[in-house]
């Protein structure tokens, strides 16, 4: 094992570890996370879309499951979980729709088990999970297809987005829905900051799970994000200082 | 059955995801095979994941045109044309002139339009974003957006702008705006780590319960 492969180990056990430690103590203490607008509205939006008989629509990107583009993904499935589980009392289950095979398989699976664990499996239909094209801008131009016609008052975007991430935003913008999208990619955030109404910046898109009570393993995960952040700035800090006052070379 | 059918997904995801995880780290010459192979393996199914989306997408669009439901010509058109391009490709090849032709005279200017549309849909949003929300944060978002616009763009009329413009761009994209990009990008890799690792522990399941 090489140093950096035995410091990488390292590291990955520690993430563990304190997600783990942190999560049991989630239990007992639970973290109070700062306000997120975007998630703070978004359970009113789904709960008025279910009244009001309407679908929720779930972008999961044009990325795919392999790669560097799967940690948004993951992050949007988790959400998707939660945001399925709350449609389950409409008759219509939210429409997911991907770029990727793989992640519609997944996001078909995801919408099956939520309505499986309130026993409404029957409600389920596999058209929930859609491939609308396999090309960002073939996607971008099936999406608005897809609002329209499911009669979509909640738009939510979270997974892999280029530029045609504003396209398929501005389609939700267009129909008035309810729009909240984040993305891994930083200039993509800044394309979804000013054309989403409820944009997710930078470690936002991952928190879903958490802001939405996925379980304390997801808040673990947040506040383990919080403190490796805190530690790497302040390690940060430090090495400029000692390099400033000459202390290392 | 269920929940050992549940442990057993689990499991094989877990160990499947770990395997590929100490690959990176340690350097084992069986472990480096089983990590190769279960990546080769992903990307066979990625792709056989594939065709089963667009199996699932012309599902999706022959139910609409039997119920005759709103947009049904356009999923019509849809379908003609996904069978139209599979077979041609299927049967000729992709370097076939046709396949060619239907790539390089109906997609490109399509997408090429979409494109075109995008600067549209921006000058539009950043109306609606100062409309929506006229706070301190999107202002400076939008002044920034000019400035980077006039320091990128020609001047001519007034071409002694050019510089002062181009000064002021150049500082605020490798000063704020490279600071900023780090701090996100920070948070993004925390992010995705963790997210992967609920994914090994089981406690985040994709694949369903």
């Amino acid at each position: 094992m090489t140093v950096l492969g035995g410091l990488g180990l390292f590291l990955v056990l520690i993430f563990v570890f304190l997600m783990i430690a942190l999560a049991l103590v989630e239990r007992r203490w639970p973290a109070r996370f700062r306000s997120i607008p975007a998630f703070d509205a978004l359970g009113g939006a789904t709960e008025r879309a279910v009244e009001a008989g309407e679908r929720v629509h779930f972008s999961l990107g044009t990325g795919t499951l392999l790669g560097s583009e799967t940690g948004p993904a993951l992050a949007g499935l988790s959400m998707l979980t939660r945001v399925a589980e709350a449609a389950t009392m409409s008759d219509r289950p939210p429409v997911v729709t991907a770029a990727d095979g793989a992640l519609v398989i997944l996001a078909q699976d995801t919408i099956r088990s939520a309505y499986r664990r309130v026993r409404a499996a029957d409600r389920y239909h596999a058209s929930s999970g859609r491939l609308v094209g396999a090309t960002p801008l073939s996607y971008a131009a099936g999406v608005p297809a897809v609002l329209n016609d499911e009669d979509a008052s909640v738009h939510l975007m979270l997974g892999r987005f280029g530029v045609e991430g504003a396209l398929v935003a501005d389609a939700g913008q267009r129909k008035q829905t309810f729009t909240l999208g984040g993305t891994q990619d930083i200039q993509s955030q800044a394309l979804l900051y000013a054309t989403v109404e409820n944009p997710l910046i930078g470690e936002d898109v991952f928190a879903g799970g958490a802001y939405l009570n996925a379980g304390s393993m997801h808040r673990g995960s947040l506040r383990t994000q919080d403190l490796v952040r805190v530690l790497i700035v302040a390690g940060v800090l430090i090495g400029t200082l000692l390099k400033t006052f000459g202390v290392i070379p | 059955m269920k929940r050992a059918s549940t442990y057993l997904l689990a499991f094989i995801a877990g160990a499947a995801g770990v395997i590929v995880l100490l690959s990176y780290f340690l350097d084992l010459p069986y472990l480096s095979d089983i990590s190769q192979w279960l990546k080769q393996t992903a990307v066979l199914l990625s792709a056989a994941a594939l065709l089963i989306g667009l199996l699932n997408l012309v599902g999706v669009h022959l139910g609409k045109i039997g119920g005759q439901e709103k947009g049904w010509a356009y999923s019509a058109l849809l379908v003609v044309m996904l069978a139209v391009t599979f077979t041609l490709g299927m049967l000729f090849g992709l370097d076939n002139r046709a396949v060619v032709s239907l790539f390089r005279y109906v997609q490109l200017p399509v997408e090429a339009t979409l494109i075109a549309l995008l600067a549209v849909s921006l000058t539009a949003a950043g109306y609606r974003l100062i409309a929506r929300r006229p706070n301190l944060f999107n202002i400076a978002f939008m002044v920034s957006a000019v400035v980077f616009i006039l320091g990128s763009a020609p001047w001519l009329i007034l071409p002694g702008l050019a510089e002062p413009f181009g000064i002021l761009r150049t500082w605020l994209a490798e000063v704020w705006a490279v600071g900023g990009a780090r701090g996100l990008l920070l948070g993004v890799a925390l992010g995705s780590i963790t997210a992967g690792l609920r994914v090994l522990l089981a406690t985040d399941r994709p694949y369903g319960d």
